[in-house]
């Protein structure tokens, strides 16, 4: 492997991507955890870019740091926006925890570390949104369809779980 | 894509998906606009009339052969259809009990949403069934999912319901997580999400690189699926959810939705490792892949029918115990699929088939009586032949069927998957007899159902309030399910015959 400024460029966001993660996990106020994870998802979508798929990075900016992390916001500033979580959990279940997630990840190394691939596609990045678009709605239909059927019944769900159900004060309307 | 091309599909194949789709969104807008003081039960009626259509376009479309539309994202062959009308069947009883569930709180405000969001949930289960393409797998993975985690949360007012949405929605998106993972892997080695055309790449991959990845990516879309299986390592939220969530619910998730895990598990299974299976590539490095994971899902099956049988023995609350059984009927089926004998079809879709029957007929009975008190203690049962001789004797042959007890149709299915894992080659000696022994153990927990029921005596303050009424939604799905358990317990070759003649042994599954 040579050392380029792609390289450079990957090792930064995905340093930054894996601290975002650990803070969001080793914080303690909710609000700080959503700015670690806004990190996270601003630094692949860096990743992404690198990656010649400039249509995933543009929306995993607006979606994912845009919408759901102002969302996330909205729903803690709604509730009890001071909340802090416990501490949980013994010395001996943080370090089988540990072990097992350092246990899955040399697993994965060892799968990815050498990983050889054909010819690597080199056409990606031209017209990458029209050739998105193409996909989508030709070859894709079908559960392009059934996404909007989920997203109807997610929809309905949040609507029935979030409503407020009282009988009186539906009266009163 | 001009409109030509568009029409020049097979639409026609998705009749069933249509029908649900329709009625579903028919329902939604209806329940919109529709006076408040409208009974919403109509819409349960119309529901269930639309789950009879799209089973009528299914068996209509049976002669036909294997459809593929868009690039296999939808394809109709032997296996799909076989098991969609396990689905539709499943789905048209619970929508049966649906009708007939009066929680003690009420729930008149969300009975029309209850209704489209099962039906919802059953459309995403039929995708799962009729796909060759990862992405739609996965959507009509995630619509079942998203419309079961609402639909265990819908007695707002019922603190384990709530309690039940929420550890259900935690699990899965932990499930989906991994099953996406693994998907992932399989997607990158492969370029492609098209199942077949996988089968077709993956021998070019034969190096032990892309062995050790594909076995990563086997492992993680294994135990994400085994989620909707619940078997291990994913079965821990099974006994909450289902004492959580409303009892038509409970019979949802411990039928449509298993046999929905188990159609996806073989599906991927199949194609995408098991093309040394199929016999159309021998590379040896392969082979041995398959064996080296049969190994693997040997060990969970084992581990499944043994957490499943020996917890169950200690619980007292009726749909925990029921949870743990389903949990060893998912180990049993799992025993069946490690074996991959040559009638592993055959033996799998009769064991689902016989489980819908059974188990669904015995949460109507659970159903019926523990609604009105929220008392779900096994002593319910107390008393229930003087009370209700016929309920008790119909009770008793579920349960005498899932105690797989001769003469039922729980002893044909066990003993088609016993003889599978002893008919394969190598022979599973140890799998089966774990699978003996666990039965053994469960007939302790099934008979004290038994014994509640015929000897022992009723609680006294239900004196005059012992009579029990049964509703007509109720008693139509109990007849249904009685008389199948006991026919094709004896006459086990009408549907072993119907599934041989139709679907050929899915000889197009490849194709």
């Amino acid at each position: 492997m040579t050392f380029s400024g792609e390289l450079l460029a990957f090792l930064c966001l995905a340093l930054v991507a894996v601290i975002g993660g650990v803070l969001l996990l080793n914080l303690t106020k909710v609000v700080h955890m959503v700015v670690a994870l806004v990190f996270t998802f601003i630094s692949l979508a860096g990743i992404y870019v690198l990656l010649s798929a400039e249509f995933v990075a543009v929306v995993q900016v607006l979606i994912y740091s845009g919408a759901i992390t102002i969302i996330m916001l909205f729903g803690i500033m709604l509730t009890r926006h001071n909340d802090t979580s416990e501490p949980k959990g013994g010395a001996l279940k943080k370090i089988f925890l540990f072990l097992g997630v350092l246990g899955f990840g040399v697993a994965v190394y060892i799968g990815i570390y050498n990983l050889d691939f054909n010819p690597q596609a080199t056409t990606l990045h031209e017209n990458n949104t029209e050739q998105i678009g193409m996909a989508l709605y030709s070859k894709y239909i079908i559960p392009f369809e059934l996404t909007s059927v989920l997203l109807l019944v997610a929809l309905i769900g949040a609507i029935i779980l979030a409503k407020n159900d009282n009988k009186k004060e539906a009266d009163k309307e | 894509m001009d409109l030509d091309t568009l029409l020049s599909f097979e639409w026609g194949a998705m009749a069933p998906e249509f029908i649900i789709l329709g009625v579903a969104t028919i329902l939604s807008i209806v329940d919109l606009f529709a006076p408040k003081h409208l009974d919403r039960k109509i819409f349960g009626w119309i529901g269930f009339a639309g789950i009879l259509l799209a089973l009528a376009s299914l068996i209509n479309l049976v002669g036909l052969g294997p459809v593929s539309i868009l690039y296999d994202t939808f394809r109709l062959d032997g296996f799909a259809k076989a098991f969609k009308i396990l689905l539709l069947i499943g789905a048209a009883l619970v929508m049966l009990l649906a009708l007939s569930y009066k929680p003690k709180e009420g729930m008149e405000e969300y009975k029309g949403e209850f209704y489209y969001l099962l039906l919802a949930g059953l459309l995403g289960a039929m995708m799962m069934a009729s796909s060759g393409d990862l992405i739609t797998l996965f959507v009509g993975l995630e619509l079942l999912s998203l419309s079961s985690y609402i639909l265990a949360g819908i007695r707002k007012k019922h603190l384990p319901s709530n309690e039940s949405a929420m550890k259900y929605v935690v699990n899965g998106g932990i499930a989906t997580a991994f099953t996406l993972f693994g998907m992932s892997y399989v997607y990158g080695l492969t370029g492609t999400t098209n199942l077949i055309e996988m089968t077709n790449v993956l021998p070019n991959l034969a190096n032990a690189q892309y062995i050790y990845i594909l076995g990563i990516a086997f492992f993680m879309i294994f135990v994400g699926l085994s989620f909707k299986l619940a078997t291990a390592p994913f079965h821990m939220w099974a006994p909450d959810v289902y004492q959580g969530a409303p009892t038509p619910v409970t019979a949802f998730l411990s039928v449509v939705s298993k046999t929905a895990g188990f159609v996806i598990l073989i599906r991927i299974l199949l194609t995408v490792f098991g093309n040394a299976f199929a016999g159309n590539s021998g590379v040896a490095a392969m082979t041995n892949f398959l064996v080296g994971m049969q190994d693997y899902i040997a060990f969970l099956a084992a581990a499944t029918m043994i957490i499943g049988n020996v917890v169950a023995l200690r619980q007292r609350n009726i749909k925990r115990v029921f949870a743990y059984s389903s949990i060893a009927h998912a180990g049993y089926l799992l025993v069946a699929v490690t074996a991959m004998s040559s009638f592993m079809f055959d033996a799998l879709w009769f064991y689902l088939g016989a489980y819908l029957f059974m188990n669904v007929g015995a949460f109507a009975v659970i159903q019926l009586l523990t609604q009105h008190t929220d008392n779900e203690d096994i002593g319910v049962f107390a008393g229930l032949y003087k009370r209700a001789p016929w309920l008790a004797v119909a009770m008793g042959v579920f349960i005498l069927s899932l105690a797989g007890i001769p003469g039922t149709a729980g002893f044909i299915g066990k003993l088609n998957i016993f003889i599978g894992a002893l008919a394969s080659e190598p022979a599973h000696y140890v799998l089966a007899s774990v699978m003996i022994a666990t039965t053994v153990i469960s007939y302790f927990y099934y008979f004290g159902v038994l014994t509640q029921m015929f000897f022992r005596p009723a609680a006294e303050d239900e004196g005059e309030g012992g009579k029990i009424r049964v509703p007509v939604g109720l008693s139509i799905a109990l007849v249904i399910c009685v008389v199948a358990t006991i026919v094709f317990g004896l006459f086990p070759n009408i549907a072993l015959d119907f599934f041989h003649t139709n679907f050929e042994g899915f000889a197009d599954f490849l194709q």
